[in-house]
């Protein structure tokens, strides 16, 4: 069954190369994600807020990333470049060729719809859609997705598909949202303080999933938290501070999610 | 303390007002929705209510000031002396004995004939008698010469006569010549119509002509006589007026009374007074429809902006806000909305009273027609806009006094997944897609938001079928009466009844194809208590032209023996086919008989009654007689016969169906477009309101779940479509409740219209149906453009981040 599943997931993993979504750029690029000193300056006229100031940032695939930082360090902004929600004041965001900062609204969707997966710190499933609903708002969007049904076997949420999100716990919450982002089959599963809601024993279960993904399946996830503890479950972690990056460690021996405490 | 306790309430006050401008402003289009709605709640009352009182007004003032008559009596021929006699019976306070005839004009540069009513008028002092002339143009009669004529204004118009122009007409077999010196309007012609048959005034055909008294007299032949008496009566005699209009009858019977009306069966009062009244019932019916819907969704709108302001309300209470404070901030939201709705709907008021002003003036001739705005109308109006506003934050309020602060501090609890009703039909359910489901879930959830909506999407649908039924109607009436019940091409109207010799003259006129006589009987019918003066139609064997229908739309044939009477006819007589009536014509020794009723036909218009022809004049022991040829006409030749008919003096009137067909289509066409439009718009404002109200609420609700759709890869127009479904469902709802709905208004309102002069037919229609389907359809699509654009313009980065 796993090993259908990690055959499943790879399918949506591979490079896009010459699937590249635009025009070809002349220059090669095989990083999956690379900042080119990026920054983004909020506000205009007499108060300008600088979230981000001159980042460069590589992201390999199927690496496990940990941004780490305090509130108003830039890690939101951060996740909304790579996420495409946002673009840089100056700058590039490439995916593999493709520059996110010149993208319009309509590739940014595309590249959201088809790259990325997203799970939020409250959770953001639609309380009037149950479980397996809330998964299918993500298939829907593309062409070859999970079933819904085997997303949620793969978060352990099988048993729980009619249930609305009002019924389940906070961490049966996060799972759906984990099965909803991975459904998609995205090359990148973007987790915003995934475990920001939860206490630690429901912290523990969603990192395992995050990290199984990762691990067995070959997802790159970017995890971004305040909370220090988790940072050694990824295999690089980052902290930013004031807009810049101030700190990367490569984890040659991540720790396992049950191992993680704070 | 009092001191003090008084400014620390002040503060307070200025720091909630800062929030009620601040949470005015952050709802301002949900806001919009409704205090449209109540706009043209108001405007309509206001509007409407501002044009009845300045009709009405204009109306009095001119009927007093040129003594509009309170009864007409039309004979053969009698003689002045005895219209003098009526003078002294008791509630007669004046009569003015007249002589009105109709002719035949030949005006040049128009091929066909017009109709032209003399009314003889003293040479001075025209505008003191009864009907008084009001003169326009000119200077109105000489002393020198006899040949004057002063022409209705709206006939002079037409025909672009000038003082000083001339016009012709043949009287007793002589062409005169009259020169006009004037032209004037009269309390009498106000709405210049011919008779009750005619709907609409038709200048181009018809107008009124005023000649010198004794020169009328001495050229038609009544010298010392008169064939009408107009009077009026001493105050407080009207409820009496058909009592004495009796004894009037009575008599004046040696000389033939051809009608005898009171005010209120004049047409052109009854044409105005029909609008000022109906005036009164829209004035009635929209704004509570408007007002009620307004009140609804406002009421939706309140609770659910306290239940989104709940932990703000718990935390001014929990801080020591009195109940009675934080009700009265609520309250001040209804209102400033009370006011904003009032302030609106006055302007909206003055302007659709302004608009149907500019709409009389083409139909109503007053020698002073105002605009005017009545400041307690306004006053009312705002009054109702505060009243209905305040009792749309009633449920609202409720809410917020029912907040103990403790719980009220507490988020909301989280919205509650569950399955709806619907659900348990697995194998549909599992078919129709997530977006679906929200849209289905959402609308059961929130069954009073929507009910709301539903409701007024059914109101509107309702409003605007029946406004487009209404207007079928009409048209469907026309064609009735003008099309499948008469088949002329042209009616000749004689001055005197002519033996059927007439006919073989008429069928030798250019252009004839063929020709029918009929015969035109005044008579009183009636059955036990129940009496009416109408002329029955003698048709004759067999009768091509005239062809009566059956209540199932069949072609009828007059039987030899027996009246055919007309629905609305029988219903007043109280009588049906088999029931003996007693008839007693108006001329000559008014000797009653006894006369079946062998069916009855549908009419629309009228009070219709058949016979046949030689039945009808054995009856009145004469010999089979004409007073009317209709004619079928070769469509190229119509001129040539219009040019005959122009030097045949016994023809007192011509009627070509079409062109009177085509002048009602136009004129009605004008008047119901413009109330159309308007009815249609306001209706619209109540779908298109409620629907965008509702969505904004589920907008303003779902914010989160929007933003993560967008952050998901949705597009706004996808997300959009889980509200198009959901309005879509309301829509569907709405529609299929309002239009039976909307059946039934038009069959309450054919009710109340149903008159002697005019009933409407109602008919379901599926084009109509679909018409409204399609015009509902637009406002609903305009409102999902908002919802799309209001989706679009969402700042979904930050509604990612709202907690549930």
């Amino acid at each position: 069954m796993a090993m259908k599943f990690v055959a499943a997931l790879r399918r949506g993993t591979r490079p896009s190369g010459n699937q590249s979504m635009h025009a070809p750029v002349v220059r090669s690029r095989t990083s999956l994600l690379r900042l080119e000193d990026v920054s983004r300056v909020f506000g205009m006229g007499e108060v300008e807020v600088r979230a981000l100031a001159d980042v460069n940032l590589t992201v390999e695939s199927r690496e496990f990333l940990v941004v780490l930082g305090p509130s108003g360090s830039g890690k939101s902004t951060l996740l909304n470049l790579i996420g495409g929600m946002d673009r840089p004041t100056t700058g590039h965001v490439w995916h593999y060729d493709d520059d996110l900062a010149v993208m319009s609204d309509e590739q940014l969707t595309d590249y959201r719809r088809l790259k990325v997966g997203f799970i939020f710190q409250f959770y953001n499933l639609v309380p009037t859609l149950t479980a397996y609903e809330n998964v299918q708002v993500a298939t829907e969007l593309v062409s070859d997705p999970l079933p819904p049904w085997e997303a949620l076997q793969m978060v352990g949420m099988a048993d729980r598909v009619e249930h609305f999100p009002s019924q389940l716990s906070g961490g049966e919450q996060q799972r759906v949202a984990i099965a909803r982002a991975l459904a998609k089959r995205p090359e990148i599963i973007l987790a915003d303080e995934p475990t920001g809601a939860l206490d630690l024993q429901m912290a523990r279960h969603v990192l395992s999933i995050l990290q199984d993904l990762n691990r067995e399946h070959g997802m790159t996830v970017i995890l971004i938290t305040h909370n220090a503890g988790i940072a050694k479950v990824g295999t690089r972690d980052i902290r930013l501070a004031s807009g810049r990056i101030t700190e990367v460690r490569v984890n040659e021996r991540p720790i396992l999610a049950s191992e993680v405490t704070w | 303390m009092g001191r003090w306790s008084h400014g620390r309430g002040c503060r307070r006050m200025s720091v909630l007002d800062h929030k009620l401008w601040r949470d005015l402003r952050g709802n301002a289009a949900i806001l919009f929705t409704v205090v449209a709605i109540i706009a043209v709640g108001v405007g309509s009352f206001t509007g409407l209510l501002s044009i009845q009182r300045i009709l009405r007004n204009s109306q009095a003032n001119y009927y007093r000031q040129y003594r509009f008559a309170d009864f007409w009596i039309d004979v053969k021929k009698m003689p002045l002396a005895a219209a003098e006699r009526l003078e002294r019976m008791p509630g007669v306070a004046a009569i003015e004995p007249r002589v009105v005839f109709d002719v035949i004009l030949d005006m040049p540069r128009h091929d066909e004939p017009v109709t032209g009513r003399l009314i003889s008028v003293p040479t001075r002092g025209f505008d003191r008698v009864i009907n008084g002339m009001h003169l326009m143009r000119g200077s109105g009669f000489s002393d020198t010469r006899d040949e004057e004529v002063i022409v209705g204004e709206s006939f002079a118009k037409a025909h672009g006569l000038e003082p000083g122009d001339r016009i012709e007409m043949i009287l007793n077999r002589r062409k005169e010549s009259f020169v006009i010196v004037g032209t004037a309007i009269s309390p009498e012609y106000i709405y210049v119509v011919q008779g009750y048959g005619s709907l609409a005034p038709d200048p181009e055909h018809f107008g009124i002509l005023y000649v010198k008294e004794g020169y009328a007299r001495e050229i038609l032949g009544f010298k010392d006589a008169a064939n009408q008496v107009v009077g009026q009566l001493v105050p407080d005699y009207e409820q009496d007026v058909d009592v004495l209009l009796e004894q009037i009858d009575r008599q004046l019977a040696p000389y033939g009374v051809l009608s005898a009306i009171s005010r209120r069966l004049q047409p052109s009062n009854r044409f105005i007074s029909d609008e000022i009244h109906s005036l009164g019932i829209t004035a009635l019916i929209m704004p509570s429809i408007f007002l009620f819907v307004a009140v609804m969704v406002l009421n939706v709108l309140m609770s659910r902006f306290a239940q989104s302001q709940r932990s703000i309300i718990g935390t001014l209470k929990a801080i020591g806000y009195s109940n009675w404070q934080v009700v009265e901030h609520y309250l001040s939201f209804g209102l400033l909305i009370g006011l904003a709705g009032g302030v609106l709907g006055i302007g909206l008021g003055l302007s659709i009273a302004w608009g149907l002003m500019q709409l009389y003036r083409g139909f109503f001739q007053f020698p002073t027609f105002q605009y005017e705005a009545y400041p307690d109308l306004l006053l009312i109006g705002m009054a109702l806009s505060l009243v209905f506003a305040v009792a749309g934050t009633a449920k609202g309020v409720r809410r917020v006094l029912q907040l103990h602060p403790a719980e009220a501090m507490r988020p909301k609890p989280p919205e509650r997944g569950g399955a709806i009703v619907l659900e348990r039909v697995q194998p549909i359910w599992k078919r129709l897609g997530f977006r679906t489901h929200i849209a289905l879930r959402s609308l059961f959830r929130n069954y009073g938001r929507s009910l709301t909506a539903i409701i007024s999407g059914m109101l509107a649908t309702a409003i605007i079928f029946a406004a487009l039924t209404m207007r079928h109607s009409m048209w469907v009436l026309l064609d009735y009466q003008f099309e499948k019940i008469a088949h002329s091409d042209v009616d000749l109207a004689l001055r005197d009844s002519r033996s059927v010799d007439a006919l073989y003259e008429a069928q030798r006129l250019p252009g004839v194809q063929y020709a029918e006589g009929v015969f035109g009987l005044t008579a009183d019918l009636r059955h036990g208590r129940a009496s009416r003066r109408v002329t029955i139609t003698g048709l004759p064997d067999p009768h091509r032209l005239t062809t009566p229908l059956d209540d199932r739309g069949r072609p009828i044939d007059v039987p030899p023996v027996g009246l055919v009477l007309s629905d609305k006819l029988a219903e007043q007589l109280k009588a049906g086919a088999g029931d003996t009536l007693e008839l007693t014509p108006v001329l000559g020794e008014r000797q009653g008989r006894r006369v079946p009723v062998a069916s009855v036909v549908r009419e629309y218009m009228g009070l219709g009654a058949y016979a046949d022809l030689r039945y009808l004049t054995r009856l009145v022991d004469e010999p089979p007689a004409v007073s009317s040829i209709l004619l079928a006409v070769e469509p190229t030749r119509v001129n040539a016969l219009y040019r005959a008919v122009k030097q045949l003096p016994e023809v007192s009137g011509v009627n070509v169906r079409a062109q009177t067909k085509v002048n009602i289509e136009q004129t009605i066409l004008r008047t119901m477009l413009f109330s159309l439009t308007l009815i249609i718009l306001f209706a619209g404002v109540i779908g298109f309101g409620s629907i965008l109200n509702a969505s904004l609420i589920e907008i303003a609700d779902r914010t989160r779940d929007i933003a993560t759709f967008r952050v998901l890869g949705y597009r706004a127009l996808q997300v959009a479509s889980i509200f198009f479904r959901e309005n879509g469902i309301i829509f569907g709802a709405g529609l299929l409740l309002g239009i039976p709905f909307g059946y039934l208004m038009v069959r309450v309102i054919a009710v109340a219209y149903n008159t002697e002069m005019f009933r409407m037919p109602v008919i379901f229609s599926l084009k109509i149906t679909l018409l409204t389907a399609g015009v509902a359809a637009l406002f609903v699509g305009i409102a999902q453009w908002f919802v799309l654009r209001q989706i679009g313009r969402m700042d979904w980065l930050e509604g990612i981040k709202v907690k549930e």
